[in-house]
């Protein structure tokens, strides 16, 4: 048997299958980390830091998580970065009011609604989700300048525990568990799959298309509820932005959605967010360590989101791509 | 048994349409308990859609299926699995990215489920038991079904469509996609659900498969059902007569039998291929000549029209002109005068959402443009001057390329190629879907364009266009050139089917 075909086996192998995929990402994550360790030997990547990128970066692994619903059956949205400032100041005013339940219940509440409003919106206009997604990423920035009322608001000083470990770690583990729970173990995870795969036939064996897109849509932004939680509680305030600026928020967590759906054939598609968005954070900081201007991110995030895209997607020749 | 008894489905005036085409048209017959039935015919007769409808997977226009005693009318596979009928279709009918358990249960989770939770390991258990009772144990239920080769994935298949005991399995061209060992384990899962006293109707385009694996075979052609025999009495001659046999309505092809063709090649096509589609390939186009091409649907042959254009994705070999130029990109070939109409007109061939005058200037407008710009007056007159030559039935040029009927919207096609004054032009189903008056239309159009000493490669599934237009057929088989034919007489469509199938 030559090498490749032995590989072949061991990757088709139930439980090494799955090990193969997390071996890979986590060389992938100690090669970016050796790579700027040897050219920032001093201020980078000690354990303490590498912690730190850890802790901001399953902030974004939470809202890859959720994008992933959506994502996997073929559709986008570009309002989840305006959902995490409104759902934040939601939640602040709440928690004002109601300490941490109302920081937890306003901001995944609202969430949730507006990811009901997406979905519903999206199935009775039927155009794509990328043009209703960034109308209503305009609609959902300026309702959050309103309720708002165009101040910054800060999370007060005693609610913040879950912008740090443990209670960060405890909540974000909660959503990871979650995702891989749906997806394994329910219907929803299926018809997810199916419906990405061919919305056809999908359709052919009785699955309800549009109820099963909504409901991607719901826990998409249900997820995007729980990210706002950890963002507000970890940057302590949130300020309204209008014009499109919210567009940035949307980005990294869909990188870690990418990674996802690359390493989904291995079974682990909620490991390989988290890795991912860990391996964009050591990514980051280490641009950071090197001095680079912050703007740097952008760039990185620019340059990482179309080297993932096209290394995940492989679209038929001649197909149209608009 | 009574009569009753032994009939399981009954289908009662039957019809489908697909906008003008008329799939299936009134068809009636029955179908017995333990039996399994051949539903054979040419492309195009209707065998699918009307299995397809019984399935679910299309809607019936009119009549309807009677299922042992009850009315059957799915709207999607599933709910035609509960009523008592599935289907192993032709193409892929396995998702990506789902195990091979959730494709086997796809729609159908429930008994798995539990206050909304999937019991997985139940299911991928129930799954393996399946794969181990039907003999493949070697696919594993809880992998990706991505992992597995088309071969395999039409035995999970199997397992989808039967393992939960349907009265009537429809098996739809299947076969041509195994290798004999998958042949086998059909027949042998077909023999075994007759067996059980349930019903199985095979649809295949392989007669000697057909005659040696049912009891009974029905024939349809154009949607019309010709005959059911009894599968002992008949022999391969029968089949091919019921299949083909109607008046050779021969009023609006050539009537000329003298090849007047010169011997002056004018395109060289050599080993070419494209890959899954058809491999070295090699042939002459002579001046002034219609060279067919035939074969089943999934011959290759469609994909010779887009390989002569360079629109192929993957070709290998060679196309050149007479004076030694090669083809290699649709620049380059409609800069040499070569024209191209596909067989899917909508997606293909024609901007449908714009105006007849657009569409027919579009290959031209350098040619219309004077000094970079483009006069509108000079684009009316030319759209209007080639669209009045073969006379597109339209309110105007202005009109919209989606109002018109497939006819007219191949006319547009041809308008424009005529506009392009093109020298070889290449038509892929040029008469698909359209009615017999423009049909005759297209036909004398290339009668003329041929004594101008243009030529013409005709691609087509209809034999009887093939023997009454062309000088030379070529007829392909599972992507080689397996016969050739000259323009003759006494040529006939059985000569040109004994060497499809």
């Amino acid at each position: 048997m030559n090498s490749n075909s032995w590989l072949e086996k061991l990757k088709t192998n139930k439980t090494f299958g799955r090990f193969y995929g997390i071996t890979l990402l986590l060389f992938i994550a100690f090669l970016f980390w050796a790579f700027f360790k040897i050219l920032t030997p001093g201020n980078f990547g000690n354990p303490a830091a590498l912690s730190n990128y850890f802790l901001s970066s399953i902030i974004y692994s939470v809202g890859g998580c959720g994008l992933y619903f959506i994502v996997v059956m073929g559709m986008f949205d570009f309002s989840i970065g305006a959902n995490i400032v409104l759902s934040s100041i939601v939640g602040v005013i709440a928690s004002s009011h109601f300490g941490y339940p109302g920081l937890l219940i306003g901001s995944i509440v609202c969430g949730t609604l507006i990811g009901f409003l997406n979905g519903t919106i999206y199935i009775r206009l039927k155009i794509p989700s990328m043009i209703v997604t960034v109308g209503l990423m305009l609609i959902f920035e300026s309702v959050a300048y309103f309720v708002a009322s165009g101040k910054k608001q800060t999370l007060d000083a005693g609610l913040r525990a879950f912008g740090k470990a443990p209670a960060s770690i405890i909540l974000a583990g909660i959503a990871f568990l979650l995702t891989a729970f749906i997806l394994r173990y329910t219907k929803i995870g299926t018809y997810c799959y199916a419906i990405g795969s061919n919305e056809y036939v999908a359709r052919n064996m009785g699955i309800n298309v549009d109820k099963y897109k909504r409901i991607g849509f719901i826990l998409t932004h249900f997820f995007v509820g729980i990210m706002a939680v950890l963002t507000v509680s970890y940057g302590w305030s949130m300020t309204a932005i209008t014009g499109m600026e919210s567009m940035g928020r949307n980005f990294t967590p869909l990188m870690g959605t990418f990674f996802g759906i690359a390493f989904r054939k291995y079974g682990t598609p909620v490991t390989a967010i988290i890795i991912g968005e860990f391996i964009i954070a050591i990514i980051f900081n280490g641009f950071i360590a090197l001095g680079a201007p912050t703007t740097i991110q952008n760039v990185v995030t620019g340059a990482a989101l179309l080297i993932i895209v096209t290394l995940t997607s492989r679209p038929e020749k001649g197909a149209v791509v608009k | 048994m009574s009569e009753s008894d032994k009939v399981i489905l009954t289908a009662e005036n039957v019809s489908k349409s697909f906008g003008i085409t008329q799939a299936v048209r009134d068809v009636s017959f029955s179908f017995n308990r333990g039996e399994i039935h051949g539903l054979i015919g040419e492309n195009g007769s209707g065998k699918s859609t009307f299995s397809s409808m019984l399935c679910g997977i299309h809607n019936i226009d009119s009549g309807r299926f009677i299922l042992d005693g009850k009315e059957m009318n799915a709207h999607n596979q599933i709910e035609g699995n509960r009523m008592g009928a599935s289907i192993i279709v032709q193409e892929i009918g396995t998702l990506n990215g789902l195990t091979v358990a959730e494709n086997i249960f796809l729609g159908n989770e429930d008994p798995f489920v539990k206050f909304g939770i999937k019991n997985t390991s139940r299911m991928n258990r129930e799954a393996q038991k399946l794969l181990r009772d039907y003999g493949y144990d070697r696919i594993n239920a809880s992998l990706m079904i991505d992992y597995y080769n088309f071969e395999d994935r039409k035995l999970i298949e199997m397992v989808k469509a039967t393992y939960f005991k349907p009265k009537v399995v429809v098996v739809d061209e299947t076969t041509t996609a195994l290798s004999q060992t998958g042949r086998l384990e059909l027949y042998k899962l077909m023999d075994s659900i007759k067996a059980d006293n349930r019903t199985v109707i095979f649809i295949s385009h392989d007669l000697v498969e057909v005659l040696t694996h049912t009891d009974r075979i029905s024939v349809l052609r154009d949607g019309e059902l010709i005959d059911t025999i009894e599968t002992k009495s008949a022999t391969e001659d029968d089949l091919k007569r019921l299949m083909v046999g109607r008046e050779l309505g021969n009023r609006y092809y050539r009537t000329d039998f003298d090849s007047k063709t010169s011997g002056e090649v004018v395109l060289k096509a050599r080993d070419l291929s494209v890959p899954k589609q058809f491999s070295d390939v090699s042939f002459d186009v002579h001046r002034g000549e219609i060279l067919g091409f035939g074969g089943l649907s999934e011959c290759g042959m469609h994909e010779i029209g887009k390989a002569l254009f360079a629109a192929s994705y993957g070709r290998k070999g060679t196309v050149t002109l007479a004076n030694g130029t090669r083809i290699d990109s649709i620049p380059a070939a409609i800069a040499n005068k070569i024209a191209y109409a596909s067989k899917d007109r909508d997606n293909e061939s024609l901007v449908v959402n714009n105006s007849i005058r657009d569409n027919i200037c579009l290959p031209s407008v350098d040619e219309l443009a004077t000094n970079g710009i483009l006069a509108g007056r000079s684009l009316d007159e030319f759209a209007n001057k080639n669209a009045e030559m073969i006379s597109v039935k339209m309110t105007g040029i202005q009109q919209y390329v989606s109002d018109l009927s497939g006819g007219n919207k191949q006319k547009v096609v041809l308008a424009r190629w005529l506009g392009k004054d093109s020298d070889i032009i290449i038509l892929d189903s040029p008469t698909r879907g359209i009615d017999v008056k423009v049909k005759a239309d297209i036909y004398s159009l290339m009668s003329d364009l041929c004594e101008k000493g243009k030529s013409i490669i005709m691609i087509s599934e209809e034999i009887l266009e093939l023997l009454g237009m062309c000088d030379r057929i070529l007829i392909m088989k599972k992507g080689r050139i397996n016969g050739e034919f000259s323009r003759n007489e006494k040529l006939t469509e059985e000569d040109l089917i004994e060497k499809m199938i």
